[in-house]
Parts: C-alpha cells; structure tokens; sequence
C-alpha cells in the first residue's frame, strides 16, 4: 500500500483519520493510489473502506462499527462542493448506506487538511470532536447533551467563530432509528439514521474550522473549467431556473400534475390541495430568502418564516411527508413540522411516512391510538414524542416497517428495506420504481433519480408508463450517482452536467485522467460493492421489493391511474445488466471484471 | 441511428437567443457559450448583430441574424433593407421569415419575389426561410419549400419559435424530400433536449436551431451508455403535429386539417388512446 502522503496530491488533502473515542487513540489511514482512483473519495472511499474493515453482521449500535465523514477530491473547488457524506451500516435498514448533505461543513472540513475521518468506539460521556488545521480533539460535550441542534451550533460556534458543526439532536441522542445528522443548522444528512449512531457513540457533535489551501492540478485549466460549469448550470432550465425560484418544493405541482403526488399514504396519486403547498405558495407566503450552499450558484434553499418561527425549507420530500402523505394541506404546520424534525435531528421523509403508515393502521382499525387524515394539530407533539421515544412516539421511532410488522399490517408500510419511498408514487414511472427496489440503501430517490428523464425530460425524455429500457437506464443512473456522491457533488449537477465533464472536473482538480467509460466503471464497481456487503448481510431478490400496493393496486384518479409497477420484467432484465445472478448477487465473474 | 460526437453536434446547432426581453448580457453570454461549445452560429435580433459580431470575429462562429422577425409582415423592401444592415453590420447567416398569409393566399409570386430579395440584399451570407409550418399544411409547406429553392435560398426552416408549435418530424421529412439533398433544412422551434434534436437530424434537418443547445451537447455523452433505451422509438402519437393543433391559436382551416389527418392516420388505431 502507497501512503497517501507518498506524494503530492491534487484534489486530495491525504490524509484520513481513524479517531477511537473509547480511548481516543488516532491513526493515519493509508490509502493506496490504486484504491484512490478506484474509489475517489466520498461514498466510494468509505463504502470501500467500510467493507474492508467490517464484517456484514456488525452491529449498527456497537463500539466496534465505525461511522465515516468524507469529502471528495472536489470538495471546497467546484460549484457545489460544500458537501460530505457520512457512511456506516444503517441501524433502521441494516444495508451499508451512505447519507449526503449540503451546507459549508464538508468545505470547513477539508481544509483542516484532511479528507475526513472515521470514528470507532464508544465514549463513556458525552463528546464531540474538534477537528482544525491542528488535528482532531476529543472534547467534552456534557454540557450539549440533551440539547437540540440549533442550540447546539450556536454554543459551539460562540465558542469557536467561523466554524461549521454537524450534530445531532434529541433524536439522535435516544437512536431513533431514523435520526439525522445536522450541520449548519438546516442541511441534513438525513437518511439511514446516521445520527443514531453517533448517539450510540455519545459522539454529539463535530466542529471543524480549517483554513488550508487545497491544491489544484491545472489551475490555469481551473478557471476556464468554472466558467464552462457556470455556462451549463445557468443554461439547465432546472439549475439555472426552477430551482432557483421556487426551491425543491417546484415538483409539488408538477408530480401532482402527473397523478404520483402519494396521498394518505401512497393510496391515491392527486392531492387536491396541492396548490396550496407547493414551491409557488412558500415562496408567496413562507419565503424570506433564497438560501445557498458553500459555492452554489443553484441556491435552492429557503429561509422561511411563519407567523411563530423561522428556519429553513420546507423541501419537497418533506413538504410531501407532513402534507399530501398525512393529507395535511396547512402550510404553516408543515413548515413547522420540518422545523422542528431539523432541531430535534430527524429524517423528515421517515418521520411523515411512518406518521402516514400508523395514520392508515389507525383507519384499518388495528391501531390504537387517534390519528386522523389531515390533522395537522397532531403533529408537533406526535414528532416531539418520536425524537424521545415518548407514548405514541415510542412506537412510531421504530419506522413504518417495524410499526405496520408490529400491527399484523406489514403491506401498509410504503418502504423498501426498511427505508421508506419519498415523494414519487412509483406506479406513475416504471423506472423510478426499478430505481427504489433496487437501491442498494432502501427506498431512495437519490441513488438513480429516473425521475429525470421520465418527468423532467433530462437529459432526454422517456415514456413513464413502459418498463422497456428502464433496467439499462438505472442502471445507469445508479452508477453515475455513485460517482458524483463520491467526488463527493450536489446531485443536483447531474441535471446539467454529463460523465465527461465529471470526468474532466476531476482530471483538472486532482490530474487524474479518467475515460468516460473508465469513470463510469467507477461508479459500476461502488454499487457492486455496496451490493456485495448487503448480500453478504442477508439481503437477495427478496429484498428487491416494492410494498405490494405497488405491483397490485391500481390508482384511480389522476394521468397515472389504472397502473401498477411490472417489476419482475424489469427486475431479471436489472440482474441481467448488472452481472447479478437470479437472486440479485454479484457473480464471481462481476466482481473480477470490476476488481472489486 | 447515426451516433454524433458532441463537436459533431455543436455545428449543426444555431445557439438561439431571441426574446424580446433579452439584454445585452444575455447575448453576452450566448456568443461566451457558443466559443466554448463549439456552435456553428448564434442567432440574435439585428438589434444585437454588431455586438454579437464584436464578442465573436475572432472565433469561427457565425453570427445568424433573424429578418422581419417573427411575423414575417413587414413589407419586401423592410426586409431586403433589413438584411442589407444585418449583413453589414457581421451577419453571415439570415434567417428571413415568409409573408405566411400571402402563401396561403396562393400569392406565389410575391412570396417567391419578397424571398428573392432578401437572398439578393442578404449576399454573400447564406438565408434561410422560415415558413411557420404550424400554420401551413403540408400541401403549402411543400409549395414554400419550391418557392424558397427557386428564389435562390440556401435553407428551408420550419418555425419561429413563437408560432402555435415548433419543429416536428413529419415537417422534416416533407421539406427534406421536397428540397433535395443540396439545399439545408433547419429544424428550430421546441426543441429542448438532445433527444428532439437527434429526432430531426433523422428526419432530415441538417441544422438545429435551439435555445438548449448548451444541454443538448453536453448530453451527447449518455448517449454512449444504453443507447437502445434512451432512444427507444417514441409512440407516433406523443410527436405528432396534431397532438399541438390548439384550436385558439390554428387557423381555422389548418386546425380542420390537422384533426382530418388524425381520424386518416393508421396509427390512430392503436396508440391513439389513453391508456398504455
């Protein structure tokens, strides 16, 4: 193994370190030059790196587990590039997953010198960690605990100016299996219950401040790169436009225009108050401001304010889940419900949907606690109660397959491997649907957001309704996903940017030159990997599965109606392109050819 | 279908910036973008001819200007002038549009003499005729495409951009099969993705006239990777004319025409229903 430290590196600090806050022992991890370019950094990297050092059965909740932070070789140089994304074994789907966020700690953090770190063991108290341009420190954080995550960034940036800090809340303290991590206050590395295990860890926080340079390959080569970057983001009618004006929260009418807004818990696809919570009425009623990330043009955020708070959003998943998903169409609850979810450290797609799934138990008759169809009184008390595991909300932190297992109701659960579908009711695009059985972290959007072209018409249109093609298309998705999570980028890029110019941002940054073909393989080999540890861990064909509302019950109003999702078609076509046998598990010949 | 390199694309593409609220910056930043991509023109208002000339006579992109824009009313001698400045002033293509009330009043040779007087003022640089072809049927289309030949033009183009609809295959192929394999056929009007542009090239457009034209070639890329299913053939219905006949914006006699072609179509039997 090369030492990253073997040579100059562009792109890249060189160093990743393993923190053990049992003992606060630290070490360098090498990494080889080899597995750089394998791998590249952000998810990539920690999927690699978690494989290599965990066994498939590790508890999400020991000591032992560790829980990876990573940026990219991008990182802190290209539009976007403010992110980090946070890799371990997720407590509520037992999958490896990786969960991004956006704001200015992946920035910070990479110019303390470091790539990131991993962190193993378990503190006897409560801790966080300070990472500067000096190295990582293991502070007291007793004084944070049982604080939320608001109150704990301005603790700690009082105390350390200009820092950025990712914590957890309450949620995340008590392992709600769906908790948050919160940097900057309102970004979220919000699925997978990545905060949770940090609570196991009694690891709070993280503040990072960093003032080192990060080198770049061709820097005359760097400016002509951001100026073409600046071109395609401005000219992608969604960069450059709609999301810009009216944030996330523009797909409210547009989905719902296409009959997949999920309703009351996937039962029909047509909100009819769907205009009243959509992108347009925030920013007419709720909007402040426009809000960025480090280095982002797009500046897809929102800074709202009700009559009683302020905060940042609603997103769209979330302006779904405590809305069309509970058929809640009060705007201002909504808002303050997200609210709320980002001060307590809770993944709002989680939190909604399994709100909505104990919603319809209740109608079923099969659960016994009051919980109504629009209702929106409900739901400050109802998410304060999960974040503490408190009554009602005790059952409800357990998400919506655990909850529905626990009721005798397991098909009224809307989740793939635990992790429940966001905002798009799949029956309305056969694509999107192959994309959520087979993510390799659950019911994600994010691994392959075929939404894209069959919706948005980017890169180019397809037909929504046919399952032909659809296996190679997320496929592909999937694979150029896995390479923008790991230089690590705003997936948001991929609307305006192809392979190439991924390839030719990382060529220019860090020297390295990759092949549209050989960067794409990149991509290829990180989602095997991923599937390799999750068949290692239990999961086959049988997991590549869509709650049977999908496949059987047909929505009855809206241009999606009369439909249902052909997935085993598309499924055995999937396998077929991937080299996965017909239990969905990479061959031996897959992974040779991949070289994992 | 033929597979394209980006470069290869880019210089079939007419970078396009035609509002009427565009400013000096946007301009700026299409002639930017149309060096960086490698576009064979950009095509403005003759509000913006000289200035796009300025950001651009040290590179080989064109600059296309559009005349008696978007109407195509102003009288012969407007136009001719029109083009005469357009051309003095750096124009190296002219994108004229036709006099579409007079060809559907079968006023041929006024059409053929008021084409053939801008090609004249519009010499040496290339002119290109746009019919509108939502407004025509495919009988006039036919005949604008013999008068644009005849009165010396170099492309045969479908539509503003600011007409009932834009560019549609079925227009293609007709002014392809009409003009001849020697004179240009320009495709322009809704043409947003890399999809529809390859669509028209297919159908016979030898250049592209676009807005997208940033996100149509820096698509070209997904095309290497699962090809068959991007471009999986599209049902006949979903790029048909008629499925854009809007009755408030056709002409009567037009939108009469196109619903006519619909009940006549073989395909209608069999996509042209609701339900997959």
């Amino acid at each position: 193994m090369t030492n990253i430290n073997s040579k100059e590196l562009f792109g890249w600090m060189g160093k990743i370190v393993k923190i053990n806050v049992s003992n606060g022992t630290q070490e360098i991890v090498e990494i080889s030059d080899d597995i750089r370019k394998k791998y590249i950094g952000g998810r990539g990297l920690g999927v690699k790196l978690y494989s290599d050092m965990c066994n498939a059965d590790i508890d999400p909740f020991s000591a032992e587990n560790p829980i990876i932070f990573l940026t990219g070789p991008l990182t802190g140089l290209i539009p976007t590039a403010g992110r980090y994304q946070v890799i371990s074994r997720s407590p509520q789907t037992g999958t490896i997953s990786d969960s991004s966020s956006g704001g200015f700690f992946g920035n910070v953090l990479k110019k303390t010198g470091i790539d990131g770190f991993i962190v193993t063991g378990k503190a006897e108290k409560p801790v966080y960690l300070l990472v500067t341009d000096d190295g990582i420190e293991i502070k007291d954080a007793t004084h944070l605990w049982g604080k939320n995550t608001h109150d704990t960034r301005d603790i700690l940036t009082a105390e350390y100016p200009k820092s950025s800090v990712a914590s957890i809340g309450p949620a995340g303290e008590n392992q709600v299996l769906y908790s948050a991590i919160m940097n900057d206050k309102d970004r979220a590395a919000g699925r997978g219950g990545m905060g949770a295990i940090m609570g196991s860890k009694n690891l709070k926080a993280i503040v990072a401040f960093g003032t080192k340079d990060i080198p770049v390959a061709d820097p005359d080569g760097f400016k002509e790169l951001l100026a073409k970057l600046s071109r395609l983001i401005d000219k992608n009618p969604v960069t450059g436009k709609s999301l810009n004006l009216l944030g996330t929260s523009v797909l409210v009418n547009v989905i719902n225009a296409h009959g997949m807004f999920p309703t009351e818990n996937f039962k029909r696809g047509v909100f009819n108050d769907a205009e009243g919570i959509s992108g347009e009425k925030i920013t007419e009623v709720l909007l402040q401001k426009r809000s960025a990330c480090f280095h982002c043009p797009i500046a897809c955020g929102r800074s709202t304010r009700t009559a009683n708070k302020s905060g940042e959003g609603p997103e769209y998943e979330s302006v779904w889940a405590f809305g069309a998903q509970l058929g809640i169409n009060d705007l201002t609850k909504i808002t303050e419900a997200n609210y709320l979810c980002n001060e307590l450290g809770l993944d709002t797609i989680t939190t909604g949907s399994t709100i909505g799934c104990a919603m319809e138990l209740y109608e079923k008759g099969v659960f016994p606690h009051e919980l109504k169809w629009g209702d929106a009184n409900i739901l400050e008390k109802l998410i304060e109660d999960i974040a503490y595991k408190r009554g009602i909300g005790a059952e409800l932190a357990l998400g919506s397959k655990r909850l529905a297992e626990k009721f005798g109701k397991p098909e009224l659960a809307m989740h793939v491997k635990g992790l429940e579908i966001p905002a798009y009711d799949p029956r309305g695009a056969q694509g999107q649907a192959l994309s959520y059985a087979t993510s390799n972290r659950g019911g994600c959007h994010m691994r392959a957001y075929a939404i894209a072209p069959e919706i948005l018409g980017s890169p180019m249109n397809i037909d929504r309704y046919s399952s032909d093609g659809k296996a190679e298309i997320v496929a592909l998705l999937q694979d150029i996903s896995a390479v923008v999570d790991s230089t690590v980028l705003c997936r948001f890029l991929q609307f305006a940017m192809s392979i190439s110019t991924f390839a030719e941002m990382i060529e220019v940054v860090t020297g390295l030159k990759y092949t549209d073909d050989e960067l794409l393989t990149v991509g290829t080999r990180i989602y095997n990997l991923e599937r390799e540890f999750n068949s290692k861990a239990g999961f086959t064909r049988k997991d590549d599965i869509l709650p049977v509302r999908f496949l059987e019950e047909e929505l009855d109003e809206g241009s999606s109606r009369n439909r249902v999702v052909h997935l085993d078609k598309m499924l055995d076509e999937f396998y077929k392109i991937r080299g996965w046998d017909e239990n969905g598990i990479p061959t031996e010949e897959t992974k040779k050819k991949l070289r994992i | 279908m033929k597979e394209y390199t980006r470069d290869q694309l880019a210089k079939m593409i007419d970078h396009t910036e035609l509002k009427s609220s565009s400013g000096q910056g946007k301009i700026k930043n299409l002639c930017d973008e149309a060096k960086m991509f490698g576009f064979i023109s950009v095509c403005v208002n003759p509000y913006y001819v000289k200035y796009a000339y300025e950001q651009l006579k040290d590179s080989d992109v064109l600059v296309c200007s559009v005349i008696g824009f978007p109407l195509g009313m102003s009288t012969t001698e407007i136009k001719a002038a029109e083009a005469r400045k357009a051309v003095s002033e750096g124009a190296e293509e002219i994108d004229m549009v036709i006099n579409v009330g007079a060809l559907r009043d079968k006023n041929y040779d006024f059409v053929l003499e008021d084409i053939r007087q801008v090609v004249v003022a519009s010499a040496p640089a290339h002119v290109k005729v746009i019919f509108e072809t939502c407004y025509l049927t495919d009988e006039q289309i036919v005949k604008a495409c013999q008068l644009s030949v005849e009165a010396g033009a170099h492309y045969v183009k479908t539509s503003t951009g600011f007409g009932a609809f834009g560019a549609f295959e079925d227009h293609i192929k007709i002014m392809r099969e009409t003009v001849g394999p020697d004179i240009g056929v320009k495709a322009s009007g809704g043409i947003n993705n890399l999809k529809d542009a390859l669509r028209m090239i297919e159908a016979g457009a030898s250049r592209i006239g676009t807005s997208a034209g940033v996100a149509i070639v820096e698509g070209v890329s997904m095309l290497k990777f699962a090809p068959k299913a991007w471009l999986e053939p599209e049902i006949p219905c979903h790029i048909c004319p008629v499925r854009s006949a809007n009755m408030s914006k056709l002409p009567k006699g037009v939108y009469a025409y196109y619903k006519k072609k619909c009940l006549d179509c073989p395909h209608r039997d069999k996509y042209n229903k609701f339900y997959e």
